[in-house]
């Protein structure tokens, strides 16, 4: 009869070597992130409580709340209003443009399906700032736009620097954001379910709206936020098709920093945008989504 | 499932969403031949506008700075990224979520924002070495890279945990029943099976080091103008022939790493069970 | 008899659940062994255990007298075939079969050799090339087995080997399984929730039920004495005669008659279930049953063809059972309503422990 060993410390020490070895694997990035990335943002908040010194410096010696005593003022709040405004058009121009396209290519037979995506994921992968700057050569004055709109007798179209031209450019860069998880949704739905509502007496219609749409609401709400939050935030979009007149946002923030330089206002609008934002997406994944 | 005229609506629809996704690149590129000095009018072929782009340096340096950058920031953000998914998809550590929440918040965070971050901080922690060690040291071609690496471990360790995630578990403990080491079976198993994850995740990286205007911005100093950045001042002080062929330049370099991640997705999928 | 693996007070927790509790097995050198039991018993986190891919939590674990319970799953002399194969996709099926000689640093020369030699021993000549999705599930599971047979490990693990294949290629599996593992000579421990598969296939068979091993024996032991109701019931189908030990070999069966019964070393009073295989029990018009056995008059409730037998449904007032009649011409046929007497021979009941255990 030999004496039986206890292995729970085996077990234990197994477990303790796993976990060191995850968490040494995980180190070097974890480490970076903390560094480059954990700090920064929370220097931007240190510096959102400091005060600007008259050269345009930062005093960090004063906490005050002066900056986001400031967020209340008119012209802090319209640009909000207009920026949410933008991204909310621009995010349901997405949702409309590409439900139709997602539930067609969903809907075919896969061979064809790969290759509709891959028509989608070559603008995915297009340079960012191209794509805006074609639309900034398109609406140019005299451009192909203007030329196409005066041939037929509209009229010489007179759209860039105005909002018009950032929304199109907006939903021109952030459209694969929308039909990408959309896709993934529908595409995941079983068509028996569809069947089974048609036996069960549906028409087509309403098995679209009882059965597919609902299914599809992950996706659409992904979708949606992958549009609104970049939208929210576009710099270089505005930039480039919209005017200097009416700011927004994200050209608010940056001015702070390179024009006004007032870098404690611009940092406690960066918070405010960065909580809005972590907030969303605290709120999808606490309603069950995973597609981000 | 889907007849009829609701088919044929549908299928115009999407025609008319490729139309928009295609047209604007395409008459880019016609527009990038035309002699016309008017950026948006055809004036006969040219390629004057192509040989400005190899004659001028500003835009040559700007190209190889952004080569670098990108080069630099892929590498080692896929390796970081790549351990960082390993880690997460296979292993049990302290700190394991709140590592995951912050490697999710790269990508969730606006360029605008992660831009001012970079800025602050590296203003702060130049000035710290500054005052510490005496060294002066500025923001140029290091600080870009290290910004675009914090984005990019991100990018890289979501392409790489999906495909993690689709490997079959039992394959690694296949390798290890056949006498594997951990070394061994990661080496023989799991590597050659998540590899077309990797180079996914890596062109990704690539993609979006060679995309970024804003943080670059933020993060660059005098010498270190990577060519998005450049090619953005050109064009906010107004459009020109040469700006077309920068574009059609930087588009040409996107299609070619999106054939490229595409032969990287088609190699087969990893190691599920197959059973009939 | 030199044990091949041996278990001793064997436990494996996940937490807060005991997934393996205190299992003690001998499985002999040679042996053609299964674990058998419903999903969820513990059978497969057992075979882990013998792998190496699981640690236990407590207990004694030994292969050929050398205790392994710590040691990880490339340090132990066993190889697995996986429940869906495991086949690596990016080798070739040469490169899988290799994959383990290769790993331990085999000659060249040797491992060449050897791969031919298991690839040839389960019939798989001129696949070398091919990859694994290029091939059937049952040219899969040759593969898988080539690849761990050529390693010559001290045991086999086999986990849920056939569960994967269709109907018609299982059996054909299962008679080549155990003509190869006489061909090799290596103990074979396999897994399964089948227990037709059990039967047909093992030397002798591990029962597992809610983590605990209920019975080890022979498939006949298992069939015809089995120690409790759960047993009874998961091996074959069983009809339950509930009633209490009145003297040794005497059952008093609920309705109040007694019957002789092999009651074992229970004491009397004892609450237990007779158990009572459908195929054992006779039935004859009322009265045509021989009078010195026990006997008990109902009512045919329903019968079901099944092509190569008759199931009856026989209706008592204090209870239901189930006889299976095989199909011959002799064989008189009943019809729902027709009074009957049925019968069985002393030998082929069982007591196992009453209640719903």
């Amino acid at each position: 009869m030999t004496v039986v060993p206890e292995l729970t410390e085996h077990e234990r020490a197994h477990e303790a070597a796993e976990s060191r070895r995850g968490f040494l694997m995980a180190l070097p990035a974890y480490l970076y992130l903390i560094v480059f990335f954990a700090i920064p943002l929370a220097i931007v908040f240190v510096y959102s409580f400091a005060t600007r010194s008259r050269t345009g410096g930062t005093d960090l010696s004063g906490w005050n709340l002066d900056s986001y005593g400031r967020l209340g003022e008119d012209i802090v709040t319209r640009v909000v209003f207009r920026s949410f405004g933008l991204a909310m058009t621009t995010t349901i121009i997405c949702l409309l443009l590409a439900y139709p396209f997602a539930y067609f290519v969903a809907t075919r037979r896969p061979a064809v399906r790969g290759l509709l995506l891959v028509g989608v994921m070559i603008p995915f992968w297009t340079n960012f700032l191209v794509r805006n700057y074609a639309w900034r050569v398109l609406l140019s004055n005299d451009g192909p736009v203007s030329q196409f709109t005066e041939a037929v007798g509209l009229g010489e179209t007179q759209i860039l620097f105005t909002q018009v031209a950032v929304v199109i450019g907006l939903v021109y860069g952030f459209l694969p954001f929308m039909i990408l998880p959309l896709y993934a949704s529908l595409e995941r739905i079983d068509p028996r379910l569809i069947e089974a509502s048609r036996d069960l007496y549906a028409s087509s219609w309403a098995s679209f709206r009882k059965v597919v749409l609902p299914l599809s609401r992950p996706g659409a709400i992904a979708g949606s936020i992958l549009v609104f939050v970049p939208s929210f935030g576009a710099y270089v979009t505005p930039a480039i098709l919209g005017g200097d007149k009416k700011p927004l946002l994200g050209s608010y923030i940056v001015s702070q920093f390179l024009t006004a330089r007032n870098w404690p206002f611009g940092a406690s609008l960066s918070s405010v945008l960065i909580i809005v934002m972590l907030s969303a997406t605290l709120v999808y994944f606490r309603a069950g989504g995973r597609n981000l | 499932m889907i007849r009829g005229w609701t088919a044929r609506l549908l299928g115009g629809a999407t025609g008319l969403v490729y139309l928009f996704l295609y047209a604007p690149v395409l008459l880019l590129v016609v527009f990038s031949f035309s002699a016309d000095r008017n950026v948006g009018r055809w004036g006969g072929f040219t390629l004057e506008w192509y040989r400005e782009f190899g004659a001028n340096e500003n835009v040559q340096s700007a190209l190889a700075i952004s080569l670098q950058v990108a080069i630099v920031s892929t590498l080692v953000a896929t390796v970081l990224g790549t351990l960082a998914a390993l880690a997460l998809e296979r292993f049990r550590f302290r700190g394991k979520k709140v590592f995951d929440a912050l490697l999710y918040l790269p990508i969730i965070i606006p360029d605008v924002t992660m831009a001012v971050m970079m800025l602050l901080f590296f203003t702060w922690s130049l000035d710290l070495v500054d005052t510490v060690t005496g060294f002066q040291l500025r923001k140029g071609i290091a600080t870009v890279v290290v910004s675009h690496i914090a984005f990019n471990i991100s990018f890289v360790s979501v392409v790489v945990r999906a495909r993690l995630e689709g490997m079959d578990q039992t394959l690694e403990q296949a390798a290890a029943d056949l006498y594997a080491s951990r070394w061994q079976a990661f080496r023989h198993v799991t590597l050659p099976l998540i590899l077309p994850g990797i180079v996914g995740g890596a062109l990704l990286a690539l993609t979006l080091s060679l995309d970024d205007v804003v943080i670059t911005q933020f993060a660059s100093g005098p010498g270190s103008t990577t060519l998005p950045v450049y090619v953005f001042g050109l064009i906010r002080r107004g459009v020109t022939p040469l700006i077309n062929a920068v574009s059609v330049v930087m588009l040409a370099a996107s299609v070619l790493l999106v054939v490229l991640s595409l032969i990287a997705q088609r190699s087969r999928e990893p190691g599920r069970a197959t059973t009939e | 008899m030199a044990s091949a693996v041996e278990l001793k007070g064997v436990t494996k927790r996940f937490g807060d659940v005991v997934a393996v509790d205190d299992v003690d097995l001998s499985i002999a050198d040679g042996e053609f062994f299964a674990l058998l039991g419903p999903s969820g018993c513990g059978k497969t986190t057992t075979l882990r255990m013998i792998a190496g891919l699981d640690l236990p939590s407590a207990g004694s674990l030994t292969i050929h007298g050398e205790e392994v319970g710590p040691l990880p799953p490339n340090k132990r002399p066993v190889n697995t075939v996986f429940q869906n194969y495991a086949l690596f996709p990016h080798l070739s099926i040469e490169d899988n079969v290799a994959f383990g000689l290769k790993m331990q640093k085999v000659a060249k020369g040797e491992v060449g050799r050897r791969v031919a030699e298991a690839i040839e021993l389960v019939q798989l000549g001129g696949m070398e090339r091919r990859k694994p999705t290029q091939l059937s599930g049952g040219q899969q599971q040759r593969v898988a087995l080539a690849r761990a047979l050529v390693n010559r490990p001290k045991v086999l693990l086999l986990d849920e080997p056939l569960a994967a294949l269709d109907l018609k290629l299982r059996q054909g599996m299962q008679n080549e399984l155990k003509a190869l593992q006489r061909e090799v000579g290596i103990t074979f421990v396999f897994v399964t929730h089948d227990q037709e598969e059990a039967l047909s296939m093992a030397d002798r068979i591990g029962v597992m039920g809610d983590a605990k091993l209920l019975q080890v024996g022979r498939p006949e032991e298992i069939y015809e004495q089995p120690v409790s109701r759960f047993v009874a019931d998961f091996i074959g189908r069983s009809n339950f005669l509930p009633g209490t030990v009145a003297a040794a070999s005497t059952v008093t069966l609920a309705n109040g008659a007694s019957i002789p019964a092999p009651t074992a070393d229970r004491a009397a009073g004892t609450v237990v279930d007779v158990s009572l295989r459908p195929e054992r029990v006779r039935v004859e018009q009322r009265d045509a049953a021989p009078d010195d056995v026990a006997r008990l008059d109902g009512v045919v409730r329903s019968a079901t063809f099944l092509g190569n037998a008759m199931v009856y449904s026989l209706g008592f007032d204090w209870l239901e059972l189930e006889a299976r009649l095989e199909n011959r011409p002799s064989q008189q046929r009943f019809s729902p309503g027709d009074e009957i007497t049925v019968w069985w021979r002393e030998d082929a009941i069982a007591v196992v422990d009453g209640g719903s255990g």
